[in-house]
Order: C-alpha cells, then structure tokens, then sequence
C-alpha cells in the first residue's frame, strides 16, 4: 500500500513540477513538524508497548519531534483533487515515513443550488471538529480530545464517501444543510484498542501500515483466552470481506452554529480472526457542536457512545461485549496572534460481558489548557498542559495502580511550510 | 475584515482633468436638489449596507466602457458582501488568500465560473445582464456574497446612518432597495417618484425583521474543512 502511495505522490508530484509553469495553484502543499519539549508524569507509555495513555513517559519525553508531516493537494483538474497527508514519528512504530490520508476529491462544478463531493480513497470520516486543519491537525490544543484520539489511532475510511449540501436562497443564504454516507472497508479490527488499551488523549495519527503495540495482557499471551490475538493490533485490515458503512447529516447558521450527527457501522464479523487480528464489531453514534458564544468566544463540542463486540457467542453474549463513550467541550479565543483553548472531557468503558479474565472497563476525565501564539506565518510556540485522571482496573494485570492522573507539559516551537 | 470596492472610470487622458471638473460643478449644482433614501428595521433603526438604485428615463442603462469593480477574497471571505455594479460592469475577482479559491456562480442568466487560482490570475467577468448574482466558491462552502447588477448609473450602498444620497438631477425616479437580509417582500421595495415628491427624502421602514448580518459569525473557529 506504501509502495502504491508513494509511487502516486511521487508521480503527482512529477506532474505539479510540469504542470507549474502554465497556470497557478496546480497544486498546494503544508510541510510541518513540531519540536517539543515534553515533561510527563504517568503510567509507561502505550505507545512503549505498555498500558498508560499518554503518548509520552518517563523514558521518552524530554527534547523530542513530536510529528513531521507534509499535506499535499494536486489539482487534477479544477473539479478533481488528489490529496495525501503523510506523517513521520519519532518512535518504534511502523515505518519511520507513511501515510495517514490518500484520496481523491470530486467537487463537480454543476450551476446548480445541490452541491455534491465524492471522495474515494483513505481518509477520516467526517467526524472530528477538532482536527480541521492540514494533515489533520487541530488549530485548538496540540492533543486532541480522547474522542478525536481514538478516530485517529484505530477509524480511517478505505472506500468512498458521497457529500450532498444544499444553501437554500429562500433562507438568506443563512442555513447550509448536508447529508453523507459512506461504504468502506479495511476497518474490521477497530475497536480492539478502545477495549484492550482504552481511551488515549493525544497527538498521534496511525498511519496506514502501522502495527501498534498493545498492552501485555494475560487474555492475549499463548495461554489466554485470545490466545489467537497477535501481540500487536493492526486497526486497518479486512477480516470478513463485507463492507462497513456511516451516515450521517449536518446543519449550519452562517458562522455561528454548526450540528453534525452520523452513526457508523463496520458490520465486522466478530468471530473472525485473520492475519493474528480479531475482527470487532464496533458501531457507534457521533454528535458535533460548535457554535460563536458572546464575546467571540468559540465552543466546540462532541459527544459518542457505542459498542465493541468480539468472539462467539457463548450463553447468548459474545465473549467481549463493551460499551463505551465520551464527550468533551472545548473553549478558545483568539486575541490578536495569541489563542487560548481549555478543554474539558470524560470518557468511560463498561463491560456488558461476563468473561472476568478479561476485563477492560474504565472510566476517566482530562482536563487539556493550550496557549498558541503565532510568531510569524512560518512559527508557531505552543504551551499546553495535560491532565488525565482514570480508574482502569485492568492496569492490575501489569502491576500498574488502577487509579492514576497522567500529566503532561508539553511546549513546542511549530513550523509550517506552504506554498 | 472591511473591504471596499473601487471604481475605476477610464477616460481619455487629456480630457481626464476636464471631466473631473465638470463632476465637481455638477456635484454643487446638485446637492440641492439630490434624492436622499433611508431605511430603517422594523424597529425604526437604521440599516446600513443596503444597495439603493434609483431607474431613472434618460440616466443610460449601460456602464461607460471600461469602468470596472473589485470583488475580492480575503480570509475565505468575499470582501465586499453587497457590490452593486451597472450592467456592463467589467467585475475583477483577485484572490488575496494564501489558499485557492474557485468562484463560481450559478445565477441565470449571470452564471459563470472561474478555473482554480491564487492572486490575480483571471480577466474581469462582465455583467450584461441586470439581477441578483449570488457568489460561490467551490471550496470553501461558507464563502458567500452577491452582485447586484443595475440598469442605472445611480446607485449606491446606505451608510451606517442607512441613507444613501443621489446628487443626479432627475425628472422622475423608480427607488428601489435589496439586501439579503430583507425579509419583506419584493413589491414593498419599490417607490415610483413623481417629478413633485423628488426633493423629499425617501424613507424605506421594513416589516419584518431582518436576517443577522453575515459577518456576524465568530473568527475564533474553523467552519471549512481542510
């Protein structure tokens, strides 16, 4: 897959360096990395192939490049977009360089009130209204919410999404109404790591070939229960071979309010286990808010709850059933280069299975404080402090306390490249 | 986040100067005898940056060859919201953002759409045909903003008092006023003016109530997707 993408970013590349000459803004690119200095306190890391959820510990944090990324966008032609993001980071998963996001975009330019775009390809479903800018990148916190973390470590679409929208004139050109939905495949494993590791407040997307570490469970060794479990969880693969699916509508006020809502389903089979992966049938509901408070004070809010289902069934309940949800509301303002952003946000797991060697319940709560301030077009400085609090009683099977508050500075110098 | 539109009249040099004299006199000439509209809200305030055009025999229907305006983007806006423009108006559309823009319109019979750019990279789009053009990008979905084409050199934007001031003698006049925020309907619009009412002023009073204006969204969020 690396191999195909490369060789399609090289080639549009090839062709914007051509195509340069003869008429503007062929193509537009972002070439970022943060440079941080991180201080942590906390559980090890997950990201170290242990259980806590920051993406730093002890081990790792200090002087550190937080993510290197590059986001691209070809113009094909005026209405067709190839648009890939790809990200490199410093740590021990996958390849050092691979992509997030490769995708067509089709914006068909038809004179006519109803707005259609049709992506195919991977990408993020519509979901997040945090992460909104170049390579998915949140212009609020440095961390996204535990909600946004989680589409990005284990959710990414392999297929297509078709958008309708529609502003009618009759209302002043005031409201925006959309409806979307989407087939996909390549996302059966998803779920695994919001069970097994849990909720994860942080900066780090999985990228299309990565293989991340999962934590050293009993249920998960050679003489577990889910023994056929490789220690390691590949969220983007196809198990069972039928696609998955979301929907969902959105309405806008002008730039005031703006209510997204979608349901996704990845319709896995959850008995399936293939490649040392299990399949889990995950579907979960999804709600967005943002709206312009008084004193241009910007809100920003979502909400999700589902479930993860995995292995036979045995007395009339899979083997794994989970529940789980969060929420959060974030709050910025901007004063002059100068952003602050508070967030504040809870998240949980509840087992509705009674298989007790394999226990993945939690509940949390995180507090994130940012202050961004743009020096130039080209540097940013970023302040951000982190504070998760959780109860997960399966820390116990590594000896880790089952109640703890992960903390997290983290303060970081922002470079940004663009044509 | 203010813009302003900029009319550039192209005359023969040499006669540049003497034009511009003529305006002058002609402005005292007609300040006395000037058409004065105001509109007001449902609450008797005033409502600013509303286009009033004023159909008049004998004013010409044409703009001047050559006279241009300027609808420009800047922060994935349209800035301005409201131009108003004579038919023949040649309308340029420079890109002041970093990012691309791609302004399209599908409003008949004005519909038109320029290929993907940055900077100034397009000729200017003539309007030939009067009526509501309402602006696009097919980028950026909360861009937003209107031409209104005229049959008549005589329009003009109301101020932050509502009015707007006619300094051009007329016989008789047709008023008329548009802006998205009015809710009222078309045919409360429009006065017909008789040669005896055209030295009191014109007062619009709305009855609805109007759309919030549509800058009145927050800066401190991202609407558009990346």
């Amino acid at each position: 897959m690396v191999r195909i993408l490369t060789a399609a970013l090289l080639a549009a590349a090839l062709a914007s360096v051509s195509a340069a000459e003869e008429a503007p803004a062929r193509y537009s690119y972002v070439f970022g990395t943060d440079v941080s200095y991180v201080d942590t306190s906390g559980h090890p890391s997950w990201v170290a192939g242990s259980a806590g959820k920051l993406r730093y510990d002890a081990d790792s944090d200090g002087l550190t490049v937080s993510r290197v990324f590059a986001d691209y966008r070809l113009r094909i032609v005026d209405t067709l977009d190839l648009h890939v993001a790809a990200e490199a980071y410093d740590d021990d998963i996958g390849d050092a360089l691979d992509f997030t996001q490769a995708y067509l975009e089709w914006r068909p330019l038809n004179l006519s009130p109803t707005r259609y775009r049709l992506r195919a390809g991977a990408f993020y479903p519509r979901l997040s209204l945090e992460n909104r800018g170049p390579a998915w990148t949140s212009p609020y916190t440095l961390s996204s919410s535990a909600i946004n973390t989680w589409i990005g470590e284990e959710i990414r679409v392999f297929g297509a999404e078709l958008l309708v929208s529609r502003r009618p004139a009759e209302l002043g050109g005031a409201h925006s109404f959309s409806v979307f939905g989407s087939a996909f495949r390549h996302n059966d494993p998803a779920g695994g790591l919001i069970a097994w590791k849990g909720w994860s407040v942080h900066d780090r997307q999985t990228r299309i070939d990565d293989v991340l570490p999962l934590p050293p469970l009993p249920q998960i060794q050679p003489d577990g229960w889910f023994w056929r479990q490789d220690p390691v969880f590949i969220p983007f693969q196809e198990n069972d071979g039928d696609a998955g699916w979301y929907a969902g509508a959105e309405w806008q006020y002008r730039e005031r309010l703006l209510l997204r809502g979608l349901r996704y389903d990845n319709r896995a089979d959850p008995t399936d286990v293939h490649n040392g992966q299990y399949a889990w049938y995950t579907e979960f509901d999804a709600l967005g808010l943002q709206a312009g408070l008084p004193g241009d004070v910007g809100l920003v809010a979502q909400w999700l709850a589902g479930e993860t289902v995995m292995g036979p069934v045995i007395d009339g309940a899979h083997v794994v059933d989970n529940a789980f949800s969060s929420w959060f509301v974030l709050l910025t303002k901007a004063v002059g280069q100068q952003r602050f952003s508070a967030r504040y946000e809870r998240f949980d797991v509840t087992e509705d299975d009674d298989v007790y060697l394999d226990e993945n319940a939690e509940d949390g709560r995180a507090l994130t404080v940012t202050w961004l301030v743009g020096i130039t077009d080209l540097v940013n400085v970023a302040a951000e402090w982190l504070e998760i609090k959780s109860y997960r009683p399966a820390w116990a099977y590594n000896d880790l306390a089952t109640t703890r508050t992960e903390r997290q500075l983290t303060l970081s110098v922002q470079l940004r490249f663009r044509n | 986040m203010t813009g302003r539109a900029v009319y550039h009249r192209v005359a023969a040099p040499g006669l540049a100067g003497l034009a511009g004299s003529l305006l002058v006199l002609f402005a005292a000439f007609a300040e006395a005898q000037g058409i004065s509209v105001t509109v007001t809200d449902s609450n008797g305030m005033p409502v600013p940056e509303v286009a009033v055009f004023i159909d008049s025999p004998g004013t010409g229907s044409r703009a001047a060859p050559g006279t241009r305006a300027v609808m420009d983007q800047v922060n994935e806006r349209f800035v301005p919201h409201v131009l108003v423009v004579q038919t023949g108006t040649a309308v340029d559309f420079p890109n002041s953002d970093i990012v691309a823009h791609h302004v399209y319109s599908f409003s008949h019979p004005n519909h038109f759409k320029l290929p993907m750019y940055k900077g100034n990279a397009h000729p200017p789009v003539s309007f030939e045909e009067s009526g509501i053009v309402v602006l696009g990008c097919n980028i950026h979905d909360n861009m937003l903003a209107y031409i209104v084409v005229v049959d008549t050199p005589m329009f003009a934007m109301t101020d932050a008092d509502g009015t707007a001031r006619f300094t051009m003698p007329v016989e008789s006049a047709r008023v008329s006023i548009w802006s998205p925020r009015i809710r009222d309907p078309e045919e409360r619009l429009t006065v017909e003016l008789a040669e005896a009412r055209l030295q009191q002023p014109v007062a619009f009073r709305l009855e609805k109530s109007l759309r919030p204006p549509h800058r009145d969204g927050t800066e401190a969020l991202t609407w558009s997707e990346y």
